[in-house]
């Protein structure tokens, strides 16, 4: 028998707004443990949550990059349980009454096909506090940080529609695009601002039924999502195949094991209406206000490059990825009429170069203008393909021109003809049995000439002129 | 500093010519703030509650903290009506969950009111059942009150539930009140009654037509219902409340556990009171176990609320006893016995409505029901001048 999954995720994605969701305190992730506290994020007896006009307004951002409809009214409520991360004995989220539902989002399956994956349900909630084990001498302590309490977070309920590792792997690249595109969230797996839960179940190819799904957490990057599901796939068919039973619980991937291991059964809490934090009415002058500051989104901007600037769909997808760096893209292109050379650039030698420093576009100091005036040197051939790699490296780096690079580090092609006249006939002269070589058909021969002057001119010499040179002279 | 009366008063008087008592779960800066529970054993209020800053900010001083009873549920050992009739206090300020402030006036004969919801910010009151509880008041006079609610009823930005309409205006002192009221009493109300409380009411209303007003007979939903339903979100949001109450940062923690887990139970079960611990009992029972009685109760609320709006669209004003012949309101220990104590305050809590409580109209042989008054939201300033008016012609005065 052949059998499909059936997987949603639950993705946490925490908002970047200055301030905690019910409280003036700085959303500051990095800063001294209990640095950023007051008694609302503490929960002293009598302090009240405000709630926190700006992470409305990003989450409401981020719901319509989802393509969601936000709801007219919805409503906070006390998720109860307790743990030493939470205090106060519940977290206040919304159950009943979420945000937004009835959203969507297209992937590309097979880098071909388009399929749209609906979204559920996106609700807002509070982080929790952090907790952190160690031992004072043997005693295992465990100390609480509430830095992250009562940081604004929304929670991305997927509707059952994925079917396989890369699907889930595809969703979260575009559904982490979108959000970044809207501003409300960097969405780093890596650095925890998101987090996915995967509910997995297993089902005879075709079934329709729905059977006992089981959660899988603690994934840190998006190829761990797709490993951990890929193994939970494996696991269950296993299971199906024994005809063991596949229980409702939790599980944990390791991802030095490459396995999940079971962490507890599924626990959940009730949801208790809060009768503190007002209810959310959101009125729709207010929405057209959001809907209308929403910037182009990478869906329509890939199909916009692809017919203004004719680059590939594999082009204009890489380009569109990040907001930033299409930006940078686009203003490289207004006076730069290779716009495929320049996306080709960006994706061979800017975006490894920025991916290896693991910095942003808008942390180095290179401008469009300067990356434009780069290419355009290398159009002259007044540098070479080599130099010029050295020079955008050095232009992340440091405040300068590419003109003043290339003369400060004496990049500038040899394309003087005289000069290269010279040196081309001075190789000559000292490798008479290369000259035998050439004469007798050995095409080799010219590509050892070409290296011998490279290493004279410190592979500063325009390669075209050398070969033409080189061509002319041993006729 | 400590007495029979006050659990904390300050070593040194502060001028202000009004003398205000206040509660222990009422954050005054620097002042000892149990709430009247081991749970809050050796808390401090970090910083005044906004009531408390009007407060202090008026023509007032605060004289002292009384004692209160567990996190402000019923009455049992509260102190602060005790500080009014004994001349300790011109007002003491006592939160009202199911109309502790209201009984606590009625048993010491003095007038005692509970404003509309969301009049007064909530700030730095160390709550137990947000959806219900109110800053109520315990007053020598009704101006007293009537200059509390002037100080305090102004929206601090903080509290966002206060409502968002036009706070009610206690600042031109009484309004001069209009006659032709109209006063409705629940069909077959006597039938509840025990005899006593018959006669005492039958007193009351004779009072109230003498005075000039209409009394009409009212349909009111049936009235153990809203002792049910506060019981049962009370109880719910206590449990939440009451949930952050573990013993690490302040408050009593057990000793020798062996672990977190063991820590949390002991140290709770060690700190909560007995009628505390059976109402967060209930509570968590209706939220792990039958979470559908409390969606239940919160549905029929919304209906109650419906049906009382289209009373009121009837008749100015409500009218019943404050407070029953048994059990007595301080004393009683059980769950059931504070509902049936306060079975005629819960209505306005429940419904977030004003109310208020006046002694010397509603009495029989020795014992002073109070005669209690319950009106439209935001409808508070004609309210106390309705009771300032009646309050000179009481046939009596209070006879305990």
């Amino acid at each position: 028998m052949t059998y499909e999954a059936v997987i949603g995720l639950e993705v946490h994605v925490e908002l970047n707004t200055p301030t905690k969701l019910f409280c003036d305190c700085p959303n500051r992730p990095g800063d001294l443990p209990n640095l950023n506290t007051c008694p609302v994020c503490l929960w002293f007896p009598g302090a009240l949550p405000q709630l926190s006009q700006e992470a409305l307004e990003k989450a409401v951002t981020a719901c319509l990059g989802l393509n969601c409809t936000i709801q007219t009214e919805s409503a906070f409520d006390q998720k109860v349980y307790y743990y030493p991360d939470l205090p106060k004995g519940f977290q206040l989220s919304q159950h009943h009454k979420p945000l937004a539902k009835k959203g969507w989002l297209d992937i590309l399956v097979d880098g071909r096909k388009s399929q749209r994956l609906g979204i559920h349900h996106v609700h807002m909630e509070e982080d929790v506090a952090k907790l952190i084990h160690e031992t004072e001498g043997r005693t295992p302590v465990s100390l609480v940080d509430f830095n992250r309490a009562g940081a604004p977070l929304i929670e991305i309920v997927t509707e059952p529609d994925i079917r396989s590792p890369e699907e889930a792997m595809e969703f979260l690249k575009v559904l982490r695009s979108q959000i970044r595109y809207t501003g409300a969230s960097e969405c780093s797996l890596e650095k925890g601002s998101m987090r996915v839960d995967a509910n997995i179940s297993i089902r005879p190819q075709g079934s329709g039924i729905m059977n006992t799904k089981v959660e899988v957490k603690n994934m840190n990057s998006i190829q761990n999502v797709g490993d951990a599901i890929a193994y939970e796939i494996k696991r269950q068919t296993g299971c199906f195949e024994k005809s063991e039973p596949v229980l409702l619980h939790t599980r944990l991937w390791d991802p030095e094991k490459q396995m999940t291991v079971p962490m507890r059964s599924k626990f959940s809490g009730p949801c208790v209406p809060d009768p503190t934090v007002p209810r959310i009415i959101i009125n729709d002058t207010w929405l057209a206000e959001k809907k209308a500051k929403l910037p182009e989104m990478p869906i329509q901007k890939v199909e916009r490059f692809i017919k203004s600037y004719g680059l590939t769909r594999d082009e204009a997808l890489i380009m569109s990825q990040d907001r930033d760096l299409s930006e940078f893209f686009e203003k490289t292109v207004i006076n730069y009429h290779q716009p495929r050379k320049a996306a080709n650039w960006i994706t061979s030698h800017l975006i490894p170069a920025l991916k290896e420093r693991e910095i942003s576009i808008n942390e180095v100091f290179l401008t469009p203008e300067r990356f434009q005036s780069l290419l355009c040197m290398q159009d002259k051939d007044k540098i070479n393909a080599k130099a010029a790699r050295e020079v955008l490296l050095r232009l992340l780096e440091e405040n300068k021109s590419p003109e003043e690079i290339v003369e400060e580090q004496g990049f500038r092609q040899l394309s003087d003809i005289d000069d290269l006249e010279s040196v081309v006939e001075r190789i000559l002269q000292d490798n008479p049995s290369g000259i035998q070589d050439y004469k007798a058909g050995n095409t080799k021969a010219l590509g050892f000439f070409m290296g011998k002057a490279m290493k004279a001119t410190q592979g500063k010499a325009n390669p075209k002129m050398l070969k033409e040179l080189f061509t002319k002279k041993l006729a | 500093m400590n007495s029979t009366i006050f659990s904390f008063y300050p070593p040194e008087e502060k001028p202000g010519s009004l003398r205000v008592a206040i509660q222990p779960n009422m954050s005054c800066e620097g002042w000892p703030s149990n709430a009247g529970s081991n749970a809050l054993e050796n808390y401090t209020a970090l910083e005044d509650a906004t009531v408390i800053r009007l407060v202090k900010k008026a023509d007032a001083r605060i004289v002292g903290s009384v004692h209160m009873s567990e996190l402000g549920f019923g009455l049992v050992g509260d102190t602060g009506g005790q500080a009014v009739r004994e001349n300790l206090a011109d007002v003491a300020l006592i939160t009202d969950n199911m109309g502790e402030a209201r009984v606590a006036a009625a048993v010491s004969g003095l007038p005692g009111f509970k404003p509309s919801c969301a009049i007064v910010s909530r700030l730095g009151l160390i709550g137990l059942i947000p959806s219900m509880e109110s800053w109520g008041m315990v007053g020598r006079k009704i101006p007293n009150i009537n200059s509390i609610m002037a100080a305090v009823c102004v929206n601090d930005g903080q509290d966002f539930s206060m409502t968002g309409e036009t706070l009610p205006d206690f600042n031109k002192g009484l309004l001069q009140f209009k006659q032709s009221a109209t006063i409705g009493v629940a069909e077959k109300y006597e039938n509840r009654l025990t005899n006593s409380e018959r006669s005492a009411w039958k007193r009351a209303v004779v009072m109230m037509e003498n005075a000039g007003f209409q009394i009409e007979t009212i349909k009111m939903p049936e009235a153990k219902l809203f002792a049910q339903v506060h019981n049962v979100i009370g109880a719910v949001e206590a449990s939440s409340s009451a949930g952050k109450y573990d013993g690490v940062r302040y408050g009593h923690r057990a000793a020798g556990t062996a672990n977190w887990n063991e820590m949390y139970l002991k140290s709770r079960g060690e700190a909560f009171g007995t009628l505390m611990k059976a109402y967060l009992f209930q509570g968590a029972y209706f939220q792990f176990e039958n979470f559908a009685a409390f969606e239940n109760a919160c549905r029929v609320r919304g209906s109650l609320v419906d049906e009382i709006n289209h009373v009121l669209s009837k008749v100015d004003w409500i009218a019943s006893l404050t407070t029953r012949e048994k059990p007595h309101a301080y004393k009683t220990a059980g769950i059931s016995e504070h509902y049936e104590a306060f079975a005629f305050t819960i209505p306005a809590s429940l419904m977030g409505l004003p109310a208020i409580q006046l002694p010397g109209i509603a009495w029989d042989e020795n014992v002073d029901f109070g005669l209690h008054i319950t009106g439209s939201p935001l409808s508070d300033p004609e309210m106390l001048a309705l009771a300032a008016y009646l309050e000179p012609k009481k046939g009596g005065g209070s006879k305990k």
